[in-house]
């Protein structure tokens, strides 16, 4: 395959897979190159570059429904792959529902996503180097006056590419460019422990990416809020969940979402569509069209159109995540199979006022490990974070659950603060629930 | 497709790929040719099939193939790293040079001449996969379903699948060391979704070993539909447990996920280079109650945690980390060995060809002790029976870890009594090491399919544990 393009490589694919008997094929060929170097204590730790080419390939046989990923892509290898691959299929159970969309449905959503920094080519090893010595540098100067066994400091930068192709004419093409840069701390701390903290910013544009001394200070200060940490006595709080771990505990929301947990009974949403889910306070979107946005793009995993859908609309739950193939399967109407960019909108306070309404919050900012049941609703999570009173850090938490049933935890959802994390694809502000169960000493 | 043990010598195999020893020479050269202290070539191809059932219906394949190699070139505790799925020798050689950057000198050696070596096979294997047809599978995955069904009126729902993998490494080292390993690997799994009264809940069971077909015997596939039914019946009567402070007694077996978290961990020797590991000063010294003895075992045959050789061609062996509360050894890769002036304990693995190795558990069990299981539960005034497990988490440095409790029990007046279910459990590891105060005489290793994350990479482990006591953790439950 090497020579062709994708998209090329992607249709040769389509045509050996019918030749030997495919009715439908569809085939992704995607390509990527990545450069990470990390330093530690001064000096280069290591250097990676990574250079991937693989493709992958769904069958329907005799209505019979396969998928395949190889990175062997040796014309020899690649015959006998898809060869094996039509010849498994036929032995399975068929499955009527697993066609392709109509190709008057599929699609690309017209938005320029400005998904490439055309200056992720042209960067030098040089440039790279540049960025992590200077975080490094900054990130030595803000934690000057901690006790540090050791700082670790890395930057990545890629470009990914991928052609999608189907044996009924569609085609796609989707390109990105990433960046990322971050850093961790290990400190000591009373009793032999060695607490650490990290931080690390990804964006698809270079210039989306905080000034080294940004990052630095932001790292020192999540370093200061470890120290010292320990569990509080079990108890109902309110709740500050910082932005960039909002996924952590809404995560127990995302499992009962999804089209297979709601197919097969496991959801604990299954009846709830239309209903009040939570509080009025409280909306979720999935919005792929976000220009720059880690999640966006221009079609989803079924090849239809990228499109604003709400989940929750005021507290009532608006829809589930189906795939072409589950929608099928429960007979109703499709959405999209998977999330793009979650999206709480913002308030117009700052986490620090709409704590200090409160008196005594939970600022959750990490989590340890915990799970939660898509079946009933049931979570349970470790956490970390700090006891804030009228809004200020007064005693660092560790060892500590948080603990409850999604339905009382969106009910209790007060409000969203005005510092969106844009760093991710769970896109909210901090968050503010009233009366969580917190157990600790 | 599944990749039968490849016949002929160690090397033979890529060899057939266009990987001569010349080649091999060559892309080593250019590994060295900036005057890395040493270097290593991981060649890897590898193919897995995966068949499941939804729905009543077995409608679903899937396989993969992987192929390529990994170059790395170490100066000091400097890692550059470099692949490429493409295994012409241009390719190798420019991922060799990519990887070279890491160093800045001139050549100080050349690559001798690979010279194969032998290593124990660790996983003999009756009825390889690569004999076993489709349509055969079908018919186990189809029978598990019905066998769930049959078992209790109330399942609504079957999920189930069966996996087999197969991959071939061949790892080269400059000193003309040349290894090559066959893994093979299975996985199954059933999911029962059940109702009874409105009350809806659903629980799995899986299995693993680098095994052929022969470990599904009929007697373990009875267990993991009883298992997988059993579970999922169980929540649909169990409630949480209060929350706070208690004794826990943890079941023998999957409880071993304490172990993995708590304190493997903390015992890989690149924390402890890096002096991030809480347990960075305390070698030689006691640990632990004088009942424990933990050790990480690679030679465990046809443990899912087993490996012939380590990925960086270091042996294999069984690691005693801490014998009778006191701790002997870390987990050494190459480069924490060296550091440390030891031999390397044949623990530095990788995910695949994609990344370096690094320290990483095995088979990780803590051996038996003095007491009966029973007399264990029984000790226990008010307290948490843990059974079976979903995952956990730790924090190297500041020890702090968790696990998710599945399923259990309370303890009252030393009886089991309500079923429990779905509680985040916490602690801190040396704490919670130092609180197990009782070991049971019933070693059990876990047969279920663990894979360990590690710095984005995952590799398949297992574990195992008798019945212990830890005299207090933190419960996740309510009220």
């Amino acid at each position: 395959m090497k020579g062709l393009t994708l998209d090329a490589a992607a249709r040769r694919i389509v045509e050996i897979a019918s030749g030997l008997g495919a009715d439908e094929t569809t085939a992704r060929v995607s390509k990527g190159s990545w450069t990470e170097l990390q330093r530690r204590d001064g000096k280069v730790e290591k250097a990676q570059e990574s250079r991937s080419l693989s493709a992958g390939v769904s069958l329907l046989v005799d209505g019979r429904y396969s998928s395949h990923s190889t990175s062997d892509l040796r014309p020899d290898a690649l015959q006998g792959f898809l060869e094996r691959a039509v010849a498994a299929t036929r032995f399975l159970e068929p499955d009527e529902n697993r066609h392709l969309p109509e190709l008057s449905r599929m699609g690309a959503a017209d938005v320029d996503l400005d998904p490439i920094d055309p200056g992720q080519e042209t960067r030098s090893p040089d440039d790279r180097r540049a960025a992590v010595e200077a975080l490094e540098a900054r990130a030595q100067a803000h934690t000057s006056d901690l006790k540090t066994r050791s700082i670790t400091s890395f930057g990545w930068d890629g470009a990914s590419e991928s052609a999608l192709v189907t044996s009924h004419g569609f085609d796609a093409h989707w390109a990105s460019t990433s960046f990322g840069l971050g850093a961790s701390v290990s400190l000591e701390d009373a009793g032999g422990k060695l607490p650490e903290a990290w931080t690390s910013y990804q964006a698809r544009h270079n210039d989306d990416i905080p000034a080294p001394d940004t990052i630095a200070a932001d790292l020192a200060e999540r370093g200061r809020g470890r120290l010292g940490s320990g569990p509080m006595e079990s108890g109902r709080y309110p709740l500050l969940l910082d932005r960039r771990v909002v996924s952590g505990l809404l995560r127990a929301l995302m499992g009962p979402l999804s089209g297979t947990a709601i197919f097969e009974g496991r959801s604990c949403l299954k009846d709830k569509l239309g209903e009040r889910i939570g509080s009025e306070a409280f909306t979720l979107l999935d919005d792929p069209l976000i220009p720059r946005a880690l999640g966006s793009h221009p079609h989803d995993g079924d090849g239809l159109p990228a499109r604003r859908r709400v989940i929750v609309d005021e507290g009532v739950l608006q829809m589930f995540f189906l795939s072409v193939y589950n929608s099928r399967r429960l007979k109703v109407p499709g959405t999209t199979g998977g999330a793009s960019n979650l999206v709480i909108p913002p308030g117009d306070r700052s986490p620090t006022a709409l704590a200090a309404d409160r008196g005594r919050v939970i600022r959750v900012d990490g989590f340890l490990g915990g799970n939660s049941n898509a079946s009933t609703g049931d979570f349970s999570f470790g956490i970390q974070g700090a006891l804030l009173e009228d809004g200020k850090p007064v005693r660092a938490l560790s060892e500590m659950n948080i603990s409850g049933d999604l339905f009382s935890l969106l009910e209790r959802y007060r409000a969203a603060a005005d510092d969106t994390w844009t760093h991710g694809s769970w896109r909210t502000p901090s968050l503010l629930f009233d009366d969580i169960q917190f157990s600790g000493a | 497709m599944s990749l039968p043990r490849p016949a002929g010598l160690p090397g033979a195999y890529f060899e057939q790929m266009g990987v001569t020893p010349e080649v091999l020479r060559r892309v080593l050269d250019a590994a060295l040719s900036r005057g890395g202290d040493d270097a290593d070539l991981y060649f890897q191809h590898s193919a897995s099939n995966a068949v499941s059932l939804s729905d009543h219906k077995v409608n679903q394949v899937n396989t993969n193939v992987d192929l390529g190699m990994g170059v790395r070139v170490v100066v000091d505790d400097q890692v550059g790293y470099a692949y490429s799925e493409d295994l012409t020798p241009e390719a190798l050689v420019a991922a060799a040079r990519a990887a070279a950057e890491i160093a800045s000198g001139t050549p100080g050696r050349t690559a001798a001449n690979p010279l194969a070596r032998a290593i124990p096979d660790l996983y003999p294997v009756a009825q390889p996969w690569d004999a076993v047809g489709m349509g055969d599978r079908v018919k186990m995955v189809r029978g598990w379903e019905q066998a769930a069904f049959a078992a209790d009126p109330r399942v609504q729902r079957i999920e189930a699948y069966l996996a087999d993998a197969s991959t071939i490494i061949m790892i080269v080292r400059p000193d003309g060391r040349l290894v090559q390993d066959w893994r093979p690997m299975t996985l199954a799994m059933v999911r029962a979704t059940a109702e009874d009264g409105g009350v809806v809940d659903s629980s799995s069971y899986n299995v693993a070993a680098r095994a052929g077909l022969e470990y599904y015997d009929p007697e373990r596939q009875d267990r993991m539909v009883k298992e997988a039914v059993e579970r999922t019946l169980f929540l649909l009567k169990a409630d949480k447990p209060p929350a706070g402070d208690m004794p826990v007694v943890l079941a023998a077996g999957p409880s071993a996920i304490l172990l993995h978290e708590a304190i493997g961990h903390g015992m890989e020797a690149d924390f402890n280079r890096k002096r991030t590991s809480i347990y960075a000063d305390k070698m030689g010294k006691r640990i632990a109650n004088d009942q424990i003895t933990i050790v990480d075992d690679g030679t465990l045959e046809n443990a899912r945690g087993a490996i012939g050789i380590d990925d960086e061609a270091n042996p294999t062996e069984r690691t005693v980390l801490v014998e009778n509360g006191v701790l002997k050894s870390y987990m050494y890769d190459e480069i924490s060995a060296r550091h440390y002036g030891v031999e390397p304990t044949g623990s530095g693995r990788r995910q695949d060809f994609r990344s370096a190795p690094i320290p990483r558990m095995r088979s990780t069990i803590m051996e038996s002790g003095p007491h009966d299981p029973g007399e264990i539960i029984k000790s226990v005034e008010k307290g948490l029976y843990c059974v079976s497990f979903a995952n956990g988490q730790v924090n190297i440095g500041a020890g702090d870890f968790s696990f998710y409790m599945r399923q259990g029990y309370l303890i009252e007046d030393g009886k089991l009594t309500r079923p429990v279910k779905d509680v985040n459990i916490i602690g801190n590891g040396p704490e919670a090491l130092s609180r197990i105060d009782m070991v049971g005489n019933d070693l059990l290793i876990d047969e279920g399919g663990w894979t360990c994350g590690k710095d984005g990479q995952g590799v398949p482990v297992s574990q195992g544990m008798p019945t212990v006591r830890v005299s207090k953790l933190t419960v996740g439950g309510v009220g």
